[in-house]
C-alpha cells in the first residue's frame, strides 16, 4: 500500500466487492429504469430491489471465507464480521422495503425512493467494511446523504421536512466532530488505516497523550451521534417521528448495526492503546443511554417516538457489550442487533398496518382494541413487545442476558445491575401499548390495507422471536463464529 | 438423576398443556369446544403427573425422574429437570388446580374464552416448568414467562381496576426477579462456568458472596411469597383478578417464592441464610401478626382473603428459616395446605361474585338461610383457614409452632433473643386468624336475611359444588391422615436441613488457600 504509483495498478481480488458492485450497478440501472416506468407500475422497482438485495446476499455467502482478506490496496476488509453484518443489512433492506410498498405508493417519484435506500445501503456496506478511516467516512457520508433525503421524503409533511433538516444539521455536525477527531489521531501517527493507527497509538509519545485523547473523544462523539448514544441522542426522537414510518423502520436498524460494526473495529482495532480510557466514558455513556431512553419513552403518547427512546434504551444494552470488549462481548452484541432488527421491523411492521381511513395509527389509542378485532396482529404485536421488554420465552431476554453476562464478566456489575433495572422501568411503555391492545375496547374501525408480504414481515419476525427465544443456540453460535479474524 | 419411568415424563407434564393450547387455537372455534378441549388437556395433565406421585421413591433425596439435554451449550446451559420430595407435590398440586381453574370459569368467563383457556394452559406449562427445573436459567426461564399469561389474565378478565393491579403485579415480580439473574450469573463466573442448581449446592461460597447472593435471592423469592414490606402487589392482584386467577395466584404462585427459598438460598447459601435468621423471623412475624391485623379491617372479602394469604405464608417462611426437620416440613405441609384452602375460598367468593357482582362484605348478611350447601361448604374452609384440628392447615401450624419452640441451633446462634417469644407470637395467629375469619363468615353468612339482593340468591349448583368436592376431601385427609405426604417429604427435607446446617465457609477457605497458594507458586 506504502508503494502506490501513479496510475494505480488495477486491484487484486476485486471480487471481493462483488456484493457492492452488484448494489450500485443495480441501483443506478433501477434510477434509469425509472424513467421508462408508468406511474402505477412503481412496484416493480420495489421487487428489483428486493432481488437485488437477494442476490447480493448470495454474492456475500458466496465470497465469504473463514479468513478476513482486502482489495483496494489494503482499504476494504472481507471478514466474517463484514459478511455477517451485511446480511443482517440486506434482511433489513427487504423489510423496509416491503414495508414501504404500500405506505409510499401514492408518494412522488416512488422509484427514486428505493434507489436511494439501495444508495444508503451501499454506504453501510463500504462502512462495515472499512478498515482504514478514509473508507468508512465515504460510506457513512453515502449513507447518511441518502437517508437525510428519505427522511425528508414527504416533502409537503411539515413535520417530515422539519426531522429531515434536524437530521441533517446534526449530523453534519456529528461528522465534523468524526472528521476533526481523526485529524488528531491521523497528526499522531500519519496514518488513516485502523491497524496503522492502532499500532502507532501504542508505540506513541507519552507527550502525545493529550491529543490521543482528543482523537479519541472526538471519533467516539461522531460515532456516537451515528448510533444515538445519550447525551448525543437528541436528534433521534424527532427524526424518528418526522420521517415516514418504512423509513423510520430502516433507520432504526440498518445504520445502527453499520454504526456499531464500525464503532467495534474502531475500538477493537485503533483504540486497544487507550482502552482503560474509552472504557471510562462508554460506562459512563451506557448508563446514560439506558437511563435517558427508558424514562423518556414512558412520557410519549407517539408510539414512533416511544421506539425512538426505546431504541436508545436498546443501543444503550447494545454498548454494554462492546464495553466488556472481549469475543463474548462483540458477539453479545452481534446478538443483540440480529433480535433487536427481527424485534424492530416486526413493530414498524404492525404500527403501518395501523394508518388507514385516514388515521395516522401512530398514537397509542389508535391500538385500543386491536385483539378483539384482529387477535393475529395483535398477538405478533404482543410478542414482539414482550420481546423488546425482554420477558422469557422471546428472543429479546437472550439478547439482554448475553450483554449482561458479557459486562458481568468483565467486572461491570454496577452496570449491569443499572441496565436491568432500568429495563424493567422499560417494561412499563411497552406493558401500555399491550394494554391499550387487550384491556381497552376498540373506538375505531380496523379496516387494514392488508398485502401478502406484510403479512409475511409480521408472521416472519413473530416466529423468528419465539424461536429465537426458545431455541438461542444456532444465532449465538453464529455470531460468534463471525468475530473469527476480528478478534 | 435416574429415571425409572424410562421416559420424559417431566417433559410431557410441562409441555403437554402448550402442545394442548396449541392444537385448540390452531383448531377449535366454539367456545363449548374449547372449553372440552381444555378440559381434557388438563386433565389429560393430572394423569400425566400421577406416576410422579406413585412411582416416586421417598427413600432417597437424589432428584428423580431426571432428564437432561444440552440446550444453549455456548453458555453451558442445559435443559434439566428433576423432581424430589420437596417439588414433586408442587407438581401436582399445579396440574390439580388447574383443573378447579377450568372448571370454575365454565360459566363465568364469556368473553374471549379460547384466549382465557390458552392463557391457563400456558401458564400451568410455566409453573410446572419452574418445579422441575434443575437448571438455573431454566428455572428463570420459566419464572419469568410465567408473568405473561397471568398479566393478560389479570388484565384481560379481571375487575374495574385490572390494569393498575396488573402492571403493579408484572413490575413488582419483574423488578425482585431480575436481581435473581445477575445473582445467578455472579455465580455461574464463581462456579467456573455452571447454572447447574445441583452444582451450586456442592460449591463453597464464601459468606461475602452468600450475604449478596441471599439478598438478591431474598428480593426476587420475598417479592413472590409475599412478605412484608413487598406484599402491597397482591391484594391489588387478587382483588382484580378473575377467580380462577385468584385460585392460580394463591394456589401456586405464592408458593414459588417459598419454594425459591428452599430450593435456592437454604441449600446453596446456608451461612447466610443462618446470618439472616432475624431478618426473616423478623418479617414472618410482622406478616403473621400485623398483616392479621390488617386482614380484618378490609371490607372486600378477597382482600380479607389476600391479606389473609399473606399472613400464613408468614408461617411459611418462619418454619423454614429454623432449620429442622418438623418446621421445614410443617412449612412445606403448610404451602400444600394453603394452596387447597385458599384456593377454595376464592372460589367460595367466585361463586357470591358470580351471583351478585360485588365483594363487598357489607352487601352480604345471612347467605346461610338461601344457601344452605353452599354455607356449609364456606364454613368448612373458613374453618380449615383457622387451622381447627381435622383440617390440613392444623397439622401445618403445629408442626412449624413445635419447630418454633425448639429451633436447631444454627438458628439461634444468630438471634438476639430467646425463640420461646418468637413461637409465642406467632402462636398468636391461630387466635387472630379467627377474628378475621369469623367475624367475616358472620357478617357474610350468618345474620339476618335483611338484603333484598341476598334474598334471591340461589344455592350452588353440581358443577360448583363437584370442584369444592375434592379439595374437601383433600383438606380432610391431609389432615386427619397427614403421613402419606410427610413421607415424601422426610428425606428431602432431612438433606435440606442438613444442607441448611452445615457451613460452607471452611471448605470456601480451603478453596481461597489453595488459591493463594497458587499464586504464590508462580
Amino acid at each position: 500500500m506504502a508503494n502506490v504509483t501513479f496510475p494505480f495498478p488495477f486491484p487484486q481480488h476485486l471480487e471481493l466487492m462483488l456484493p457492492e458492485i452488484i448494489i450500485a450497478i443495480m441501483a443506478m440501472t433501477l434510477l434509469i429504469w425509472d424513467l421508462f416506468l408508468g406511474k402505477d407500475k412503481k412496484a416493480w422497482i420495489a421487487y428489483a430491489t428486493i432481488a437485488t438485495c437477494i442476490g447480493a446476499a448470495f454474492a456475500t455467502l458466496y465470497i465469504t471465507t473463514g479468513t478476513p482478506l482486502t482489495t483496494f490496496y489494503g482499504y476494504f476488509v472481507m471478514d466474517p464480521f463484514a459478511s455477517f453484518s451485511k446480511l443482517l443489512m440486506f434482511l433489513a433492506t427487504v423489510f423496509a422495503v416491503i414495508l414501504s410498498l404500500d405506505y409510499m405508493k401514492d408518494e412522488e417519484n416512488v422509484g427514486e425512493y428505493y434507489c436511494l435506500i439501495l444508495f444508503a445501503l451501499l454506504g453501510m456496506m463500504l462502512m462495515v467494511s472499512s478498515n482504514n478511516f478514509v473508507t468508512m467516512y465515504l460510506g457513512l457520508e453515502l449513507m447518511a446523504l441518502s437517508v437525510y433525503v428519505l427522511v425528508a421524503y414527504q416533502r409537503d409533511v411539515l413535520r417530515s421536512s422539519e426531522a429531515a433538516l434536524k437530521y441533517f444539521i446534526l449530523g453534519a455536525l456529528s461528522s465534523g466532530m468524526l472528521l476533526y477527531g481523526i485529524t488528531f489521531l491521523y497528526g499522531v501517527t500519519a496514518s488513516f488505516g485502523f491497524d496503522a493507527i492502532g499500532a502507532g497509538l501504542v508505540s506513541a509519545n507519552d507527550s502525545a497523550h493529550g491529543v490521543v485523547m482528543l482523537g479519541m473523544v472526538f471519533v467516539l462523539a461522531g460515532l456516537a451521534f451515528k448510533v444515538s448514544i445519550a447525551p448525543f441522542h437528541m436528534w433521534t426522537p424527532d427524526t424518528y417521528e418526522g420521517a415516514p414510518t418504512p423509513v423510520t423502520a430502516f433507520i432504526s436498524v440498518a445504520p445502527k448495526i453499520a454504526g456499531f460494526v464500525v464503532f467495534m473495529r474502531v475500538l477493537h482495532d485503533v483504540l486497544p492503546a487507550v482502552q482503560a480510557d474509552y472504557t471510562m466514558i462508554l460506562v459512563f455513556l451506557a448508563g446514560l443511554t439506558i437511563i435517558v431512553g427508558n424514562v423518556a419513552a414512558i412520557a410519549q403518547r407517539n408510539i414512533k417516538r416511544m421506539l425512538a427512546y426505546s431504541t436508545i434504551g436498546h443501543v444503550g444494552f447494545i454498548l454494554m457489550g462492546l464495553i466488556a470488549g472481549n469475543a463474548a462481548g462483540y458477539s453479545a452484541s452481534l446478538v443483540y442487533l440480529t433480535v433487536y432488527l427481527f424485534m424492530n421491523m416486526g413493530v414498524f411492521a404492525i404500527i403501518i398496518l395501523m394508518r388507514r381511513d385516514g388515521i395516522q395509527g401512530e398514537l397509542l389509542d389508535d391500538f385500543a382494541g386491536l385483539s378483539k378485532v384482529r387477535p393475529g396482529y395483535a398477538l405478533a404485536m404482543g410478542l414482539l413487545l414482550f420481546s423488546l421488554a425482554g420477558i422469557p420465552f422471546l428472543g429479546g431476554f437472550w439478547a439482554k442476558y448475553v450483554v449482561i453476562m458479557a459486562a458481568i464478566e468483565t467486572g461491570h456489575l454496577y452496570l449491569a445491575l443499572l441496565a436491568i433495572i432500568f429495563s424493567v422501568v422499560g417494561c412499563f411503555y411497552y406493558l401500555r401499548v399491550i394494554k391499550y391492545m387487550y384491556f381497552d375496547e376498540a373506538r375505531v374501525s380496523f379496516n387494514f390495507i392488508e398485502n401478502p408480504l406484510m403479512k409475511m414481515t409480521v408472521v416472519v419476525t413473530a416466529l423468528a422471536v419465539t424461536a429465537i427465544g426458545l431455541y438461542p443456540e444456532p444465532v449465538i453460535g453464529i455470531c460468534r463464529q463471525a468475530l473469527v479474524g476480528l478478534i | 438423576m435416574d429415571n425409572v419411568l424410562g421416559f420424559p415424563i417431566l417433559s410431557l407434564s410441562i409441555f403437554l398443556p402448550t402442545a394442548g393450547a396449541l392444537l385448540i387455537w390452531l383448531f377449535l372455534k366454539n367456545e363449548n369446544a374449547v372449553r372440552w378441549a381444555a378440559l381434557i388437556v388438563s386433565v389429560a395433565t393430572f394423569l400425566v403427573t400421577l406416576p410422579l406421585a406413585m412411582t416416586f421413591n421417598s427413600g432417597t433425596a437424589d432428584m428423580q425422574f431426571g432428564e437432561l439435554y444440552h440446550w444453549i451449550p455456548a453458555f453451558n446451559i442445559h435443559y434439566q429437570l428433576g423432581i424430589d420430595g420437596i417439588s414433586m407435590p408442587f407438581v401436582i398440586l399445579t396440574s390439580l388446580l388447574t383443573i378447579v381453574c377450568i372448571i370454575s370459569a365454565w360459566r363465568c368467563i364469556q368473553t374471549r374464552v379460547k384466549e382465557y383457556m390458552l392463557a391457563f394452559l400456558i401458564l400451568e406449562t410455566t409453573l410446572i416448568g419452574v418445579f422441575c427445573a434443575l437448571d438455573a436459567v431454566l428455572f428463570y426461564f420459566f419464572w419469568e414467562a410465567m408473568l405473561i399469561p397471568m398479566f393478560l389474565i389479570i388484565g384481560v378478565w379481571g375487575g374495574k381496576n385490572r390494569v393498575y393491579a396488573t402492571l403493579k403485579f408484572f413490575l413488582y415480580t419483574l423488578g425482585g426477579s431480575v436481581l435473581m439473574l445477575i445473582a445467578l450469573i455472579a455465580m455461574y463466573f464463581k462456579t467456573g462456568g455452571s447454572f447447574s442448581m445441583l452444582a451450586y449446592m456442592d460449591y463453597p461460597f464464601n459468606f461475602e458472596w452468600q450475604f449478596w447472593i441471599f439478598l438478591a435471592f431474598f428480593v426476587a423469592f420475598a417479592v413472590k411469597v409475599p412478605m412484608w414490606p413487598v406484599h402491597t402487589w397482591l391484594p391489588d392482584a387478587h382483588t382484580e383478578a378473575p377467580t380462577a386467577g385468584s385460585v392460580i395466584l394463591a394456589g401456586i404462585l405464592l408458593k414459588m417464592g417459598a419454594y425459591g427459598f428452599l430450593r435456592f438460598s437454604l441449600p446453596m447459601l446456608p451461612d447466610a441464610s443462618q446470618y439472616f435468621v432475624p431478618m426473616m423471623v423478623g418479617l414472618s412475624l410482622i406478616a403473621i401478626v400485623y398483616i392479621s391485623f390488617v386482614a380484618m379491617m378490609q371490607t372486600d372479602l378477597k382482600r380479607l382473603i389476600a391479606y389473609s394469604s399473606i399472613a400464613h405464608m408468614g408461617f411459611v417462611t418462619l418454619g423454614m428459616f429454623m432449620f429442622t426437620q418438623i418446621s421445614v416440613e410443617g412449612a412445606i405441609f403448610g404451602m400444600i395446605s394453603h394452596g387447597f384452602v385458599a384456593a377454595a375460598l376464592f372460589l367460595c367468593v367466585g361463586v357470591l361474585y358470580d351471583r351478585m357482582h360485588t365483594r363487598e362484605i357489607s352487601a352480604y348478611g345471612g347467605v346461610a338461610s338461601v344457601m344452605p350447601v353452599f354455607a356449609v361448604v364456606m364454613m368448612f374452609f373458613a374453618m380449615a383457614n383457622v387451622a381447627l384440628p381435622g383440617a390440613s392447615s392444623f397439622v401445618a401450624e403445629i408442626m412449624v409452632l413445635l419447630g418454633t419452640f425448639n429451633p436447631s441451633p444454627e438458628a439461634m446462634a444468630s438471634m438476639p433473643f430467646s425463640m420461646k417469644w418468637v413461637a409465642i407470637l406467632a402462636a398468636t395467629s391461630v387466635i387472630l386468624s379467627a377474628c378475621y375469619t369469623l367475624w367475616m363468615v358472620k357478617r357474610v353468612l350468618m345474620g339476618d336475611l335483611k338484603k333484598e339482593a341476598v334474598k334471591g340468591l340461589s344455592d350452588i349448583t353440581l358443577r360448583e359444588f363437584g370442584f369444592f368436592v375434592p379439595l374437601i376431601m383433600l383438606v380432610v385427609w391431609m389432615g386427619i391422615y397427614p403421613l402419606p405426604v410427610l413421607d415424601i417429604l422426610h428425606v428431602s427435607v432431612a438433606n435440606l436441613v442438613d444442607q441448611a446446617t452445615s457451613s460452607k465457609l471452611e471448605d470456601a477457605a480451603l478453596i481461597a488457600q489453595s488459591a493463594a497458594a497458587h499464586v504464590t507458586g508462580h
